[in-house]
Formats: structure tokens, C-alpha cells, sequence
């Protein structure tokens, strides 16, 4: 970058002088006092004179436009440098000092119109791939990666889990029961009920299911085995998988440049199947009742009842789900009449069952 | 003799000149671009609206200008997002983990502290946004900034809202005015200091009725259901219910008109007593905006936005900015030969911070 030359006198006349002299006003962004200056073309440079004598040439590689009232020029090595000329001096020196910035270079340089057209296809890419790419990913991801993951995040409950024996057996029974071999092996299922009053159940990342307590002591194991089959289901279909994905990936990038991380930071992790997932999980839990000898029509009943109860007590088991009255016809419409159904568990089962967030006695 | 005064003879020393005709074309592309690049341009949207609204504003004889620039801003934000972004994720994926493992007052107390993070940084944010538009403001050639880094601005941010919130705000007028004095005298414009002795006299009043309201309507609530247990044992006739349903009615529109109106009463005094003591060199500032021009405000930007579905909100920046400067008053004299650069460094994350924490600079 060559630097502008101070000089004892004005430049000697060479070719592509222009002789009209603009008068302006110039910052020398030291001070902010306003130097009076007549301005001149010379080849690709810019002469500058004053009345006392002074005088500089500034090379037009140098200049930059700048936003304000009339041609506004500043240096792009002296920050403060302004020259002030009035709107008529664009004739003479517009093309000296090429066009304006105007959406930002990466955008000036293809045009707008391209560039609109162009982020249009990107942008519709990328949401495209995001609300793909975990559906298509999930299914490759090793079964043992997840259950780190998932052990890490859930580990073993505290003092939130429902410990008795006999009915930890029987909610296994139960899941046993709509898909059997699922708690067994390596990657089997591991089901654990929690003592929380909030009436819930759900798929974890690493093949945990958790039930909460009113689920099972305010339902019948018929229901309760429609809820499990359809939590199996998230699991067996790698929905969960899918889910953190969506959520860690894609879902924080887009957030991110949305703005306000802060406020999404305190957003804990909070998985969401999408409705093709949720229902996905209902036709194969529908499929695991049939096989297993058990009515739809319990789980079809506890839907409706949760689609009547007030909005606030069901919302944490029906946000992100299709709404419970269209699960409870869907399950309701399965009913097969010329079926002969069974019950899910026995008596002592369900006793057990009922039984499993009670304080073993001392 | 190089003595500019301002406000001479009943003039405006400071005018916005910007028409909303001549920003259409700007808050149209911005708005498009934004849109087809998933939020990427905003950096760039908010470049070129300062552009506009900074060289839309004269000061006595020329305009402001505004020279960051949409990369610096985006850089900015990357640095700030690379710099947070494990933190949160750690947060993210620490408060499950904890929580699952029954260990609920560790995830609680992490979450505190976290928050405790959060407002340390939301007030070096707004420093660091302060400081950053000051280095990126030019007059004369002459621009601003601040040669504090704000780490201590955020230490005293956080104690001084910890306070307040012990004190459930009462005390809040004292945190915020002392706020403002200390952000505004760590700045500084060419060599000119800023110095703001701000102090909550003649402010508490207004505060004391943000308080007073709806403690008030509650009281009166509180009689009025007292009342009707009272009367409940007696008969009670249509009239005297339908006035008793008038009055709760009115109760619920107080906490909800009331609140916001008393809060946008306090504003508006502080903003007019904030800028009233702060100084720059021997300038002085006033600013007279009233409570119903805050109110018409932000009534105006909310019914553009409705009647135009949306777009109006790309002239919030707008409206807000010709709002400030219409009620901005200069008074006194400022020595152009005086006037001398600014040595302050410019911070080179930009707005990262107030980016990331959504919060504004003033």
C-alpha cells in the first residue's frame, strides 16, 4: 500500500489532469477541525490544496466511499480521514473511486437477486437435510454408542426410583409381555418406574424407558401396557436416537444463528419425536397389543380420559404427541370383537405392580 | 475560534433527517435477505441500517457515521458463540444427567450458578455493546470508545442486581442509576470524557408505583373476594354481583395495563434524568420524551407490525432510533481543535456478547 505524499507545492500538470477544482471540506482524523480544500483529478490520484500553501495527493486506490449527505470519501489507511464534496462532484470523480458497498460485498459482488435466489435454495438444503438427516442417521448409529451416552445423561435414578422387587419384576413382565426377548441381552430395555406425581412415561437415549408413578397407579396394566408397547416402539425404531440428534445438532445450529443463546442455554435437553414418529409408535404398539392377547380398548379409554382432564395436568405426555382423542379412536378402531383377549398380567402381577413405588418395610 | 455552539438560537443541534420512504428499500432487502439466509444477514442488516439511521443524523453541521461492519459483527458473534457454546453444551447435557441420577439440588445449585454466569455476562455485554458502537461512531473524523474492558462493569452488574433482587427491587432505581453513571463515565469520545452523575432522586416516587399498583389491586381483590365469602351466607342479588364482576374485571386490567404503563412511567423519567446528567466534555445533554410518547412508541410499533403482518418490525430499528434523536436535546460549546482522536482500543468481538445475550446497548 503506498502511502499519500505531503508536498511543498501542487503537483506539476500530467496527463488526465482535470483543471475544475472542487471545493470541499476535509477531516484529517487527528482533529475534528474542518480544513477548507480545493480538490483535483491527477491520473489516478487526487490532489488536495489548500489556500496557505499545503497540499497532498492521495492515491485513488487508497479512497473509499462512505454513507452520509453528498460524496463522502475516507482513506482505507487513516481511519478518521474524511474528504466532504458536495453531490455535483460525483460527475467528476465517481468513477475515481469506484461504487458503494450497498448489501455487503459477499452479496454486491453476485447481486442481489442471485444471491436471494441462491440463499433461497440453500436455506430450503439445509432445513431439508436438518429434518432429514437424523431420521437417516439414527439407524447407524452403534447401539453402544448410545447406551454411553444414554447411561451417562440417566444414570441410575437416585432416590427418584421405585425399588420394590417384586414389582420391578412385574413392569419387566409387562414389557416382556408386548415384546418379548426387549429386556433381554446387551441392548434389552431397561424399565424403571419413578416416584413423581406428574403423569408421564417415556423413551430414554440408551434403551431406558421410565414410567412415572400415576401411570401406573391410575391406569390398569392393559393401558399401561399400550404406553410401554408404544415407548418400546421408540426405541426399537431408534427414535430416541433420532431425537438427540435433532436436538443437539441440527436444532442448536439453527437456534444459534436465530439469536439468543442465553435464553436457549437454560432449555434443558428436551427430546421430541416428530408426529410420523409418534404415530409410527402407536401402529406398532397397536401391532404388539394384537400379538400379545391384549385389548386396545384400556389404552383407547386412557387416552380419551386424557384428552378430557385438564389441559395443564395431561400437557407433559401429550406435547409433541397427536391429539389424544384421535390416538384413543386409532387404538379404539383396533378392537377386534371376534378376539379373544387376555389379561396382562395376573393378579399377584398387578398387585405387585400397583405396589412398586411402596417403601419396602424396614 | 474553532468553538462550535450548539443549539444556537432555538435550532435542533441534533436532527434526523431520514425519511421512511428512503429506508424501504433497505428494510426490504434486509428483511428478504435475512429470510433466505436463515439469519446470516442480520449482520449485515444491522451494518446497513446503522449506515442509514447514523448518516440520517445531523450533528450542528454534519452527520453521524457509522463505520462497523456486518463481517466484524458476524466475526464477533462466532468468537462469542465459539467461546460459550461447550459451556452450554456441558450445562446441557450435566443438568439431565444430574437430574436423573436423583441428585436434583446439584442440577438446581449448577443451574444457579450458571444463571449467576448468565447476568455477569448480560452486563459486560451492554458494556462491551456500548463501548463497541462508540469505537464504530464517527463526527468530524472523530470517533469514541472506552479504554475499560468491563470486566468490573460485570462484577458490579452482578452485585448490584443481586441486591437489588434481595430486596425483591425495591431498591432497583439505586442499582440501575448507579449502573448507568458507571457505564457511561468509562466512555469517552475523541479525548472528550463522558461523565454521568445520575442518582435515583426524583425517580423512587415512580418506581415506588410500578410497586404500589399492583399491591394495591391486590388488596382491593383481596377485600372484594373477602366481601363475597362474607355475603355468601346471605342472598345476593344480580345487581351487586354484576358490579362485583365489573370490579375483578377492572382489577385484572390493572395488573395487566397498569404494570406495563407504570413500568413505561419510570422509564420514561429515567431515560430523561440519565441523559439530562450525563456530559460529554462541556456538552450537555436532555432528552424529553413523556410516558405517552414512550406509549405511542411502542403502540406505533406494534400496530404497524399487525397491519403490515409483520414487515413493520423491519422498521422498529427505525422508528425507535429517529424516536431517540427527535428527543434528544445538545446544549453547550465543543472546541473542533480540541477534539482530538480517540486512542481507545475497539473491541474486536463486536456485539458478540449483547448478541448472544439479547441485550441492548443504551
Amino acid at each position: 500500500m503506498r502511502r499519500a505524499r505531503r508536498r511543498a507545492s501542487p503537483t506539476p500538470s500530467t496527463s488526465g489532469r482535470s483543471d475544475a477544482l472542487i471545493e470541499g471540506t476535509l477531516y484529517d482524523g487527528t482533529t475534528g477541525h474542518p480544513h477548507g480544500v480545493r480538490v483535483a483529478t491527477d491520473g489516478g490520484r487526487l490532489d488536495l490544496r489548500q489556500d496557505g500553501g499545503w497540499s497532498d495527493s492521495v492515491d485513488a486506490a487508497l479512497l473509499k466511499r462512505v454513507e452520509g449527505p453528498g460524496l463522502r470519501l475516507g482513506r482505507i489507511d487513516r481511519p478518521g480521514w474524511r474528504l466532504l464534496l458536495p453531490a455535483q462532484a460525483e460527475a467528476e470523480l465517481g468513477t475515481l473511486v469506484g461504487s458503494h458497498e450497498r448489501y455487503g460485498r459477499w452479496i454486491d459482488r453476485i447481486g442481489l437477486v442471485p444471491a436471494l435466489v441462491s440463499g433461497a435454495i440453500i436455506t430450503a438444503a439445509v432445513v431439508g437435510v436438518g429434518y432429514l438427516a437424523p431420521a437417516w442417521i439414527a439407524p447407524h448409529v452403534p447401539m453402544s454408542w448410545e447406551r454411553n451416552v444414554g447411561g451417562a445423561i440417566v444414570g441410575d435414578f437416585g432416590k427418584m426410583r421405585c425399588r420394590n422387587a417384586a414389582g420391578q419384576r412385574a413392569l419387566e413382565a409387562l414389557v416382556e409381555r408386548v415384546a418379548p426377548g426387549a429386556t433381554k441381552g446387551p441392548n434389552g430395555i431397561k424399565v424403571a418406574a419413578l416416584d413423581v406425581p406428574v403423569f408421564n412415561a417415556a423413551a430414554l437415549p440408551g434403551g431406558y424407558i421410565v414410567v412415572f408413578k400415576p401411570a401406573i397407579t391410575e391406569t390398569n396394566p392393559e393401558a399401561l401396557a399400550g404406553v410401554l408397547a408404544h415407548e418400546v416402539a421408540h426405541v426399537r425404531r431408534r427414535h430416541v436416537t433420532e431425537a438427540l440428534i435433532r436436538e443437539l445438532g441440527v436444532g442448536a445450529l439453527i437456534r444459534m444463528f436465530a439469536g439468543n443463546i442465553g435464553a436457549n442455554a437454560e432449555q434443558i435437553v428436551s427430546l421430541s419425536y416428530t408426529r410420523q414418529n409418534e404415530a409410527q409408535a402407536d401402529s406398532d404398539a397397536i401391532a404388539m397389543l394384537k400379538r400379545a392377547d391384549i385389548s386396545p380398548k384400556p389404552t383407547a379409554a386412557l387416552f380419551a380420559r386424557l384428552s378430557k382432564e385438564a389441559p395443564e395436568f395431561s400437557a407433559a405426555f401429550l406435547n409433541s404427541h397427536p391429539s389424544s382423542s384421535s390416538r384413543a379412536a386409532k387404538f379404539s378402531v383396533s378392537f377386534d370383537p371376534q378376539a379373544h383377549y387376555q389379561q396382562a398380567l395376573d393378579r399377584d402381577q398387578a398387585d405387585a405392580l400397583f405396589d412398586i413405588c411402596r417403601k419396602a418395610p424396614q | 475560534m474553532d468553538a462550535y455552539t450548539s443549539a444556537a438560537a432555538g435550532d435542533r443541534s441534533i436532527r434526523f433527517t431520514g425519511s421512511w420512504r428512503d429506508y424501504l428499500p433497505i428494510a426490504a432487502t434486509n428483511a428478504l435477505l435475512i429470510l433466505c439466509t436463515l439469519g446470516v444477514y442480520r449482520f449485515w442488516a444491522a451494518a446497513r441500517q446503522r449506515r442509514y439511521l447514523w448518516s440520517h443524523t445531523e450533528f450542528i453541521d454534519d452527520a453521524l457515521e457509522w463505520t462497523g461492519s456486518g463481517r466484524e459483527m458476524f466475526f464477533g458473534f462466532l468468537i462469542v458463540v465459539a467461546v460459550l457454546a461447550p459451556f452450554f453444551l456441558f450445562i446441557q447435557f450435566l443438568f439431565p444427567a444430574l437430574i436423573a441420577r436423583g441428585k436434583a439440588d446439584a442440577a438446581f445449585g449448577i443451574v444457579f450458578l450458571f444463571e449467576i454466569a448468565l447476568i455477569y455476562l448480560g452486563g459486560f455485554a451492554r458494556f462491551r455493546a456500548l463501548r463497541y458502537r462508540l469505537s464504530r461512531t464517527y463526527w468530524h473524523g472523530i470517533r469514541g470508545g472506552s479504554d475499560d474492558p468491563g470486566w468490573n462493569y460485570g462484577g458490579e452488574y452482578l452485585g448490584r442486581i443481586a441486591l437489588a433482587s434481595m430486596s425483591m427491587f425495591i431498591v432497583y432505581p439505586w442499582a440501575a442509576t448507579r449502573l448507568w453513571s458507571s457505564r457511561w463515565s468509562a466512555m469517552s469520545f475523541g479525548q472528550l470524557p463522558f461523565r454521568a452523575r445520575l442518582t435515583a432522586d426524583g425517580l423512587k416516587a415512580r418506581w415506588a408505583l410500578v410497586y404500589l399498583v399492583p399491591i394495591g389491586a391486590a388488596a382491593v381483590g383481596a377485600i372484594l373476594f373477602l366481601g363475597i365469602l362474607g355475603l355468601g351466607k346471605h342472598h345476593i342479588g344480580a345487581g351487586p354481583m354484576a358490579g362485583l364482576g365489573v370490579a375483578f374485571l377492572g382489577i385484572v386490567l390493572l395488573f395487566y395495563v397498569g404494570i406495563p404503563l407504570m413500568t413505561l412511567n419510570w422509564y420514561a423519567a429515567y431515560y430523561r434524568k440519565a441523559i439530562g446528567s450525563t456530559t460529554l466534555g462541556d456538552l450537555e445533554f436532555a432528552f424529553d420524551a413523556t410516558t405517552m410518547e414512550w406509549l405511542g412508541l411502542f403502540l406505533g410499533n406494534l400496530g404497524l407490525a399487525v397491519v403490515t403482518l409483520g414487515f413493520g418490525i423491519t422498521y422498529w430499528g427505525y422508528r425507535n432510533w429517529a424516536f431517540m434523536v427527535r428527543h434528544l436535546h445538545v446544549y453547550g460549546n465543543i472546541d473542533l481543535s480540541d477534539l482530538t482522536q480517540s486512542t481507545t482500543h475497539a473491541p474486536r468481538e463486536a456485539e458478540g456478547f449483547a448478541d448472544a445475550f439479547d441485550v441492548g446497548a443504551i
